[in-house]
């Protein structure tokens, strides 16, 4: 196994809201080993954009370490910050509302180039150029505005703004949940070749299971702020432990029509995560509930490299 | 064929041709569309978007905004009668009870300021000309029905999740018991458990009551679920029907295949996935002959020539490709 690029040790981000403290991420440990793809599934407000989000540094974390190339970088100054964000890079969801609707295409990927200072005038024309033509977008739209282009091609200009200074690694938000199907499989398709072609380490954060077995090594799932299963891909997929994540499995609709497989319909609501309880968050909805799933719940390696965070794991 | 033995079909859209206008350029959205749905059926409207879906629902529903919509063609017969001949308090009383509607943001389709068990009541009261009472009851049925208690008939659309708002727009939309429920994407906006859910209530509805449907989606994996027939619908067209056996086994348009190389598959292993090259084409700019051609595979210049018709393939399978049969 390749050393770990980026290593998270029980890192917590919380929010203070009106109604309380807001447990966004809680205690959430995992490393991503270079060159690799990370996938973070779960549903909507679960903390997997907050979780990718203070990994990079956009939100300072609640508590916990987070170890970069074997540094701690849970704390630094402003000064380190800017070069760890040159290394660093987050691709956002909404290819819409994250470029600057009054920068050309050109100039908003030759932004980052010109505040890194590395570049010439010369060499920050040759660059910009590389890095449309790496990313698959035609020289002809260098003076176009966002509006004028289509969310396959934003998300493209996203992701060369992204990759403009080589990082080591990007979180991908939802990179690809705003784009039809065709478009979908064509920016899946690039983030892949450009990852081979770089050995870009990659924090994938979607709530699209199809998406996320098609593109990841390892796969966080995560409900209500906590982690409640990690395995590779394969294991997770062939041999899902946590009632969570068996429940998500069988919800995606399956586009094979002669499937019988059986569908776990969950009842129910995701719960609030502001002041949760301590326990299985998950126990509400589950139908294997216990006295025991009301108290803290940890981690166990059920096979080599399978984390479950159950407590009944082994009678289910 | 004797015209008198023939079966009017429950809803039939013939040759439907919507067109939008915008800064003076005409934006084809409908192109000839045709399809037919029997009671307790459900049809599949699978595109892009911008493939003209949503144009076709609310042409049904007449809730085209007009201009800059326009239907310039084709007719939309419920039992036989055209609804694009009433008058607008004739198709008043259709919608809501005879046609409804499920439309894809639930955060936007209810009124913020009324409860939401209100506005369950007000269709009700409206077209069953029930007392307000009666009304109330059945608001509150209908809310146990999709699964929430009706002690919260009295809350606001603010104090429900998306999935539960998401909910008491299918409890208005059935409250009447349509004969036809067009839904638009109804779970796009709702996570994979809610959407489950969701999906549940709206099958088990539906063959409870015998309602025909049409489900409007991009993800085909919601229509190898939920639907009978399948119509892939591109640039404004059809140019794939068939039933959902046919359709899954057997995709033969060019673009129908495309859009199935692009769909990661939880159940295989896929590598590397094959996207349809290119963008959708430019619907005030179509292009001439078949519309997928610019970005089809097996393009040739006679797909160029002339417009291309759907023809059938077997059962009730059509496509509509001069390339299909032929050896590649």
């Amino acid at each position: 196994m390749s050393a770990p690029l980026i290593e998270v040790k029980n890192l917590k981000k919380y929010f203070d809201t009106p109604k309380g403290t807001l447990h966004a991420v809680d205690d959430v440990s995992f490393s991503i080993g270079t060159g690799k793809t990370m996938g973070v599934v779960g549903e909507s407000g679960c903390g997997k954009s907050t979780l990718g989000r203070t990994m990079i540094h956009l939100y300072e974390s609640t508590g916990g370490q987070i170890l970069f190339e074997g540094e701690d970088i849970t704390h630094v100054n402003r000064k380190k910050m800017h070069g760890l964000h040159e290394q660093m890079q987050l691709i956002f969801q909404d290819p819409f509302s994250s470029l600057n609707p009054r920068m050309t295409v050109e100039e908003t990927i030759r932004e980052p180039l010109e505040l890194s200072r590395r570049f010439g005038k010369k060499a920050l024309q040759e660059e910009t150029e590389r890095i449309m033509n790496m990313v698959g977008i035609d020289e002809r739209l260098r003076h176009s505005y966002p509006h004028e282009l289509d969310g396959g091609r934003r998300q493209r200009i996203g992701i060369g703004r992204a990759l403009a200074l080589n990082p080591k690694f990007i979180v991908c938000d939802e990179p690809v949940s705003a784009l039809d199907v065709s478009i979908q499989a064509q920016v899946l398709n690039l983030l892949q070749d450009l990852q081979q072609e770089f050995g870009i380490t990659l924090m994938f954060v979607t709530h699209d299971l199809s998406v996320v077995k098609h593109i990841s090594d390892n796969i966080c799932v995560m409900y209500l702020g906590q982690l409640v299963e990690t395995a590779s891909s394969k294991d997770l997929f062939a041999d899902p432990r946590h009632p969570y994540t068996k429940a998500l499995l069988t919800a995606i609709p399956s586009i094979d029509i002669h499937s019988t497989k059986e569908r776990i319909i969950l009842k129910g609501e995701i719960v609030s995560p502001i002041e949760p309880k301590p326990g299985c968050r998950f126990a509400a909805r589950c139908e294997y509930t216990c006295e025991k799933c009301h108290q803290p719940q940890e981690l166990k390696e059920v096979s080599p490299n399978h984390f479950v965070s159950c407590c009944r794991v082994d009678e289910i | 064929m004797s015209e008198v033995n023939k079966k009017t079909p429950f809803v039939e859209v013939k040759n439907l041709v919507v067109h939008y206008t915008s800064e003076g350029r005409e934006i084809h959205a409908v192109n000839d569309v045709s399809f037919k749905i029997e009671k307790g059926e459900t049809l599949g409207l699978v595109g892009e978007t911008g493939a003209g879906k949503t144009t076709i629902a609310r042409s049904i529903l007449r809730i085209l905004p007009e201009p800059p919509a326009h239907v310039d063609n084709g007719e939309i017969l419920l039992e036989g009668k055209n609804l694009l001949e009433l008058s607008n308090d004739e198709m008043r009383k259709i919608r809501g009870k005879r046609i409804s509607v499920i439309f894809q943001d639930p955060m936007t389709a209810l009124n913020p300021v009324m409860r939401i068990g209100d506005q369950i009541t007000e269709g009700i009261v409206l077209h069953e000309k029930v007392s307000q009472r009666k009304g109330e009851e059945k608001a509150k049925r209908m809310l146990e029905m999709v699964g929430i208690p009706a002690s919260r008939y009295g809350e606001y659309p603010h104090q429900f999740s998306g999935g539960m708002k998401q909910r008491v727009v299918i409890a208005m939309a059935l409250a009447c018991n349509p004969d036809l429920l067009l839904a638009d994407e109804p779970t796009t906006a709702l996570d994979v458990t809610i959407q489950a859910q969701v999906l549940d209530i709206i099958k088990n509805l539906q063959k409870e009551l015998q309602t025909a449907m049409v489900m409007i989606t991009h993800d085909l994996g919601i229509v190898a679920g939920v639907c009978d027939n399948v119509a892939v619908v591109y640039a404004g067209e059809i140019v794939e029907y068939g039933s959902k056996e046919e359709m899954f086994d057997h995709p033969s348009h060019p673009y129908t295949i495309g859009l199935f190389g692009s769909l990661p598959d939880i159940n295989a292993d896929v590598t590397r996935l094959s996207p349809i090259c290119g963008m959708p084409p430019d619907p005030s700019n179509l292009p001439f002959g078949c519309s997928f051609s610019p970005r089809c595979p097996r393009a040739t210049a006679e797909c160029t020539k002339e417009h291309v018709k759907l023809t059938n393939i077997g059962g009730t399978h059509t496509c509509r490709c001069i390339h299909y049969g032929k050896e590649v």
